[in-house]
């Protein structure tokens, strides 16, 4: 379970597929959180949620998609849960997009994000060079204090790059919470997973009509 | 076991490195597992050796472009070197390939149906933040010039009686496979860009990518929910009994399968097999069934292999093959999971035994019994057992031993301590 921005919603969701989630509402700060039908709830940071998964140490995990493509684990992707729709963006300060210049007089473009690997393969596919600056609290900091020329950072309405005088120039993907399996938990429970898997279809379609 | 200790050795030396150091991803094996391990790879070895598999070794080393052949993208965590002639090489970074080469070309005039199999460390460069060995010893086996269903049947087989010769028995296999999956996207006229995307996807396992990328092609009706569930569609016979009578195309592929599970079924396999078409690896390479093998305990298969006809052909001998390859320290993980060790060693740590009684320490050994030698004035005997699980101490008492059982903490005065310490194993 990502602990966050996706916490609530993913509690609900699974909730309503009929998964009893009142040991996760108790408000303690505990880690791990024993159901009476034996389902043990791991909860984590979200960019942990795949770390576990693909250890084994859980069976399967929810966890946005930006993670998945930053930290590319071996685990099975089964399911759009269709919660914390957000975008990954390529963002620079207002005005008049100072990419192609930077790119012309320097040669490479210095970005500053929290998703390095998303951000290279991002500028590699588009052929362009790039240093990017690994930062992991507030992205947005970094063009207007001349830090980086731009930055790569997950948005879900834009407002933060708004109030910091930002503009979004490239989309690179869009994104949303996932099911994900570990491959041997996936197969060696298949009957438990896939019904489980089926419920939360069935839920995310009862949602999102 | 040893308590945590404080090494009296200066911390690091000219380069850095902490004493005890090792590159990235290697480690030393220690007794107890050194053991362990070895007596899975017996276990292993003797089911190869029943089905007539027999032994072949390669090179740790071989040229690069040798196993380009095979599968380019094979090599990219592969440990490279050079050659005195700037040639590069590569320590092998898997097994079937180099033994797929050996076969072609070593055992090309060979009538057939060859089987083979093989053990041996392979290398692979550990990716950062992940726990992954950089050396993995590697059990196979290969059967070449056979096809048909029934050669499957025997791969599957062969692999789940060694898993179960191993220990194993919370165990699964998974079978997939690409013939299947190819004949359906044929018989819907799936374009080949369409066909890479979702080969893409399959390989990443990222079933939500094949769903988007299915919901873009028209393909019609039944057709259109059956690609979208294609690599999920997951069970037993009736799964490949469905997708036939949905398109016919894929009947023959289907048929086939079903034939090997039939097989496996009169084995007494049908509870521990899963059919699971989302198991797909590397289209180029593999060209029917898909095999991996699970254990509850193990985060990756412990073993995975299939049917690779267009293999044997790169190296200039075409011909069919299936087989497979178990992780060693992986099944080993499993099973040390599963299975608390099984107490003490069989062995007697004997005083004296390197200088007043060494005779007897030959007579036992001759007899079958490990003996732990110590000169007569060493005090260490008890606090060695204790450290390594031997079970038996022993003194001299007259011409007579003194023999102290860790067992159960009994002490007993022997004069034939051959057949006192044989009827205690």
């Amino acid at each position: 379970m990502p602990l966050g921005a996706l916490y609530a919603d993913a509690i609900a969701l699974l909730d309503s597929a009929g998964v009893d989630v009142s040991p996760l509402r108790d408000g303690s700060r505990k880690l791990v959180f024993d159901a009476p039908d034996g389902t043990v709830f791991i909860t984590t940071r979200p960019s942990d949620v795949p770390t576990y998964v693909e250890a084994g140490s859980a069976d399967i995990g929810i966890v946005g998609r930006d993670v998945i493509n930053e930290r590319r684990p071996d685990v099975y992707e089964l399911l759009d849960l269709k919660f914390g729709e957000c975008r990954m963006v390529y963002a620079t300060a207002a005005g008049e997009d100072p990419t192609p210049e930077v790119i012309a007089r320097l040669g490479v473009l210095r970005v500053a994000t929290k998703y390095p690997a998303v951000a290279e393969a991002h500028f590699l596919a588009t052929g362009r060079q790039v240093e990017l600056v690994k930062v992991t609290g507030s992205v947005e900091l970094g063009p207007l204090v001349g830090l980086s020329d731009g930055i790569v950072d997950l948005v879900a309405t834009g407002r933060t790059l708004r109030e910091n005088g930002l503009v979004e120039r490239e989309e690179i993907f869009h994104s949303s919470a996932r099911l994900i399996a570990n491959r041997v938990s996936h197969k060696l429970r298949a009957e438990d997973i896939d019904a489980l898997t089926a419920r939360l279809a069935r839920a995310v379609a009862a949602e999102s009509s | 076991m040893h308590s945590a200790h404080t090494l009296n050795v200066s911390l690091t030396d000219a380069n850095g490195l902490a004493a005890g150091a090792l590159p990235s991803g290697a480690r030393d094996v220690l007794p107890v597992e050194a053991a362990e391990l070895r007596g899975v790879e017996d276990a292993l070895r003797g089911v190869f050796a029943r089905y007539g598999y027999r032994e072949v070794r390669t090179p740790v080393v071989e040229f690069a472009h040798q196993l380009e052949r095979a599968d380019s993208g094979g090599l990219d965590r592969a440990y490279r070197l050079f050659d005195e002639a700037g040639r590069v090489l590569v320590l092998r970074p898997d097994m079937t390939i180099p033994v797929a080469r050996l076969i072609a070309t070593r055992l090309s005039d060979h009538p057939g149906p060859i089987r083979v199999s093989y053990t041996g460390p392979s290398f692979r460069v550990p990716q950062p933040g992940k726990p992954v060995d950089s050396e993995h010893r590697q059990a196979g086996a290969e059967l070449v010039g056979a096809d048909g269903p029934e050669a499957d049947a025997e791969a599957v087989l062969l692999l789940w009686e060694a898993l179960r010769a191993a220990g194993l028995d919370q165990g699964r296999i998974g079978l997939g496979d690409v013939s299947v999956t190819a004949a359906v996207l044929d018989g819907m006229g799936v374009p080949a860009d369409a066909r890479a995307r979702l080969s893409r996807a399959a390989d990443a396992r990222d079933l939500v990518a094949w769903r988007v990328e299915a919901a873009t092609l028209d393909v019609g009706g039944a057709h259109q929910e059956l690609l979208a569930g294609l690599p999920a569609m997951r069970g037993h016979a009736e799964v490949l009994e469905h997708i036939a009578g949905v398109v016919p195309a894929a009947t023959a592929a289907c048929d086939r399968m079903v034939r090997l599970l039939g097989l496996l079924d009169q084995e007494g396999l049908h509870d521990s097999v899963l059919v699971d078409l989302g198991i797909l690896r590397d289209w180029q390479y593999y060209s029917g069934l898909v095999i991996e093998a699970y254990a509850a305990g193990a985060a990756l298969p412990v073993a995975q292999g299939g049917r690779y006809d267009g293999l044997a052909a790169r190296f200039g001998t075409p011909r069919a093959a299936v087989g497979f390859s178990i992780e060693l320290e992986s099944l080993h993980r499993a099973l040390a999971g599963a299975a608390a060790r099984s107490g003490l060693d069989f062995g007697l740590v004997l005083v004296g035994g390197l200088d007043e009684r060494l005779a007897l320490s030959a007579e036992l050994r001759a007899a079958g019994i490990p003996v732990i030698a110590l000169s007569a004035s060493d005090t260490r005997a008890n606090a060695l057992a204790a450290a390594e699980g031997w079970r038996f101490v022993a003194d001299s008492d007259g011409d007579a031993l003194r023999i102290l059982d860790r067992v159960d903490g009994s002490t007993f005065v022997s004069a034939r301590p051959q057949e006192d310490l044989s009827s205690r194993r």
